[in-house]
């Protein structure tokens, strides 16, 4: 079994800090939903997860973006790149880095949720035959063009041809985001139930991916696995569970509802 | 009841060239052994790039290495992988059929279609396909086998008419089988006459239902062979001790490890959406949750571990034939074991348990017919005179099947 390699204090550069854990869950209505995985190459499997979490194989990365008309902060949208992983013997993802449209949920991503969210322009937009979603830092434009200073968006990725499948044949897997909580730098599993209306999948394109911006540079998502977007809404229920990201989940768990 | 033993060829980490050729060789060993004390089945698996979990991705050619070196126990080629993209069915018929003639007549053949996105991936093969193409190989390879001049138009398969030569040993073509994980397999099984080759162990009152309803279905199949397979295995792992505490401090630890291998498998499930596969494969779908009264940990607890199977060979002699009663009671007709995982048990360790398995359990659940059978000489090897080439004067045992 092989566990993750990068150094916890590293990763804990930035990391949001969840003051007190909410009791409540949080409800997003009206989502869009683009969920994309894209295989890694060799050198991130291990390098990109704390030694508390195990990479899987192949190296994988989970792309989720969500475009929300309805939640506790309002109206926005986001994007969460992640890291497939196990925590324990359960199937995770490890998010290196999250962007968010507003102020008020960059806030409350991080703060309610552990996102390391980032305030940035973030465009899902859905067609008829297709999707496409850019991500571009916060004043730069979101609609794939070069900025003056010559930087390039975030994300950018383009998905065609819409294939119908069931509503239940759409797995969802949580996420490990690292924070500064009450018990100290922890994972926190942030679950996700969803309630989907539509599911489609559809042939992507990862077109720009600025690794460094999202702030991993290992991360080179080469080929594409699987695409699929849906209309749903979201319920993130309150954390329930942290870990200590320097040990495994069987020693590392601490539950905090 | 039939007792097998079952190789996944686990390779412990740090991978090297020792450890893999350790790995083989230990095996190899461990059926020279099964064959001697009159285990019926060794079964080995296909599977490719699962590090650490399976490093077996020819098990023809390990079966092959069986075969040679053994004389009377079954060779279960199982389960090969019924995808084009892996393999082409008349390659499989082949390869297939000069294993059984190479064994004697010992050969089974397991089907399968691949539950992990590192496999189906790795050979860019579509997983919304699988389910079609492992019925289109059902039905093509016994007809390869037992037709001289069989050819092909199928939805994902076809051919022009040919002779495909050999023809398996066995008359009229060896048993077949299909692994079963998600459940529902079984019934695809039964529908075509296909033997129940259990490769997750579900509890006792799950497997209980499946099998009656395999039972049922399987008395109306249409076979899609020339006869009706219709034995039903599940897997299980054997380390078998007198004392049960000692069993259990060297047995259940290669469970958890194995079983952690296997949920860090990356499943098709999770990594592509589509209706072929609605469940987590292989044994780590069977693990059940522990941790609360009622035996169900919240999911999302990941200090959990994963519960051990029900039925689990890990114990005493006594334990273990209260254990398998009650699979037999269930309507289960033969048990395929693991019998070690990373090569976690001492070799030595992992022949006794073999061996005081076969002495004292083996007995219990044998008719004084089938006793007597396990003690007989080995088969004779066919003598064909040059002067007669139509058929052998002599037939193996199961060449008359």
């Amino acid at each position: 079994m092989i566990s993750g390699t990068a150094s916890v204090d590293e990763l804990a550069t930035g990391a949001p800090e969840i003051a007190a854990f909410g009791a409540e869950s949080v409800r997003l209505g009206g989502v869009t939903g683009l969920s994309l995985v894209a295989e890694l190459r060799r050198p991130a499997r291990e390098a990109v997860l704390p030694p508390g979490l195990h990479p899987i194989v192949p190296p994988a990365m989970s792309l989720l973006a969500w475009d929300v008309s309805e939640s506790p902060w309002g109206a926005f949208s986001t994007a969460f790149v992640r890291v497939v992983c196990r925590s324990g013997a359960r199937a995770r993802t490890f998010c290196v880095g999250a962007a968010a449209s507003t102020d008020d949920a960059v806030a409350g991503l991080r703060s309610q949720l552990g996102f390391p969210a980032q305030r940035a322009r973030v465009a899902l937009r859905r067609h008829y035959d297709g999707v496409d979603l850019t991500v571009a830092a916060a004043g730069e434009p979101a609609n794939g063009a070069a900025t003056q200073h010559g930087a390039g968006p975030m994300l950018e990725l383009s998905a065609l041809d819409p294939d119908p499948l069931s509503v239940g044949d759409l797995q969802h897997v949580g996420s490990m985001n690292l924070a500064h909580t009450p018990l100290g730098l922890r994972l926190v599993q942030v679950e996700t139930h969803h309630e989907p209306s539509r599911v489609e999948r559809l042939a992507a394109r990862i077109d720009a991916f600025d690794a460094a911006a999202w702030g991993q540079p290992l991360l080179d998502p080469y080929w594409v696995v699987s695409c699929s977007v849906s209309l749903e809404d979201v319920e993130i229920p309150a954390i329930r569970f942290v870990c200590d990201p320097a040990l495994p989940a069987a020693e590392g768990t601490e539950r905090v509802q | 009841m039939k007792f097998g033993i079952f190789y996944e060829l686990s390779v412990p980490r740090p991978f090297s060239r020792a450890n893999e050729w350790l790995t083989y060789h230990n095996a190899l060993e461990q059926c020279r052994v099964a064959d001697e004390l009159g285990f019926d089945h060794v079964w080995a698996v296909e599977h490719h790039f699962l590090e650490e979990y399976s490093h077996c991705p020819a098990p023809e050619v390990f079966l092959t290495a069986v075969a040679a070196q053994t004389q009377r126990i079954r060779v279960g080629h199982g389960a090969v992988v019924c995808v084009p993209e892996m393999n082409n069915p008349i390659r499989v018929a082949e390869r297939a059929a000069a294993l059984d003639i190479i064994s004697n007549g010992r050969l089974e053949l397991g089907t399968a279609r691949s539950s992990t996105w590192t496999e189906l991936g790795g050979f860019c093969a579509d997983p919304d396909d699988t389910k079609k193409t492992w019925d289109e190989f059902c039905r093509v390879i016994p007809q390869m086998w037992t037709d001289d001049d069989f050819g092909w138009e199928g939805a994902r398969f076809e051919m022009p008419a040919r002779n495909v030569i050999p023809k398996p040993f066995q008359e009229p073509h060896p048993p077949m089988w299909v692994t079963v994980t998600t459940p529902g397999t079984e019934l695809d099984a039964a529908e075509r006459g296909l033997g129940c080759l259990g490769v997750s162990a579900a509890p006792f009152a799950e497997q209980e239902r499946r099998t009656k309803e395999y039972y049922r279905r399987v008395a109306n199949c249409d076979p899609v062979g020339s006869f009706v397979n219709d034995q039903v295995h599940t897997l299980n792992f054997l380390y078998c001790h007198e004392d049960y505490r000692q069993a259990a401090a060297l047995g259940l630890p290669m469970v958890g490890a194995f079983s952690m291998s296997n949920a860090h498998l990356y499943f098709t499930r999770e990594a592509y959406p589509t209706r072929a596969y609605q469940t987590l494969g292989n044994a780590g779908a069977a693990l059940r949750s522990r941790g609360t009264p009622n035996g169900s940990a919240p999911a999302d607890d990941p200090s959990v571990a994963k519960g051990l199977p029900e039925g689990v060979g890990i114990g005493d002699p006594d334990h273990l034939v209260r254990t398998i009663r009650k699979w037999e009671d269930v309507g289960v007709t033969g048990i395929n074991f693991l019998l070690n995982a990373m090569e976690m048990i001492p070799q030595e360790q992992v022949l006794d348990s073999l061996r005081l398995f076969a002495t004292e359990v083996i007995p219990q659940f044998q008719t004084p017919d089938e006793r007597a059978e396990r003690v007989q000489a080995p088969t004779t090897v066919p003598d064909i005179s040059a002067s007669d080439s139509t058929a052998p004067s002599t037939m193996p045992a199961g060449a008359s099947r």
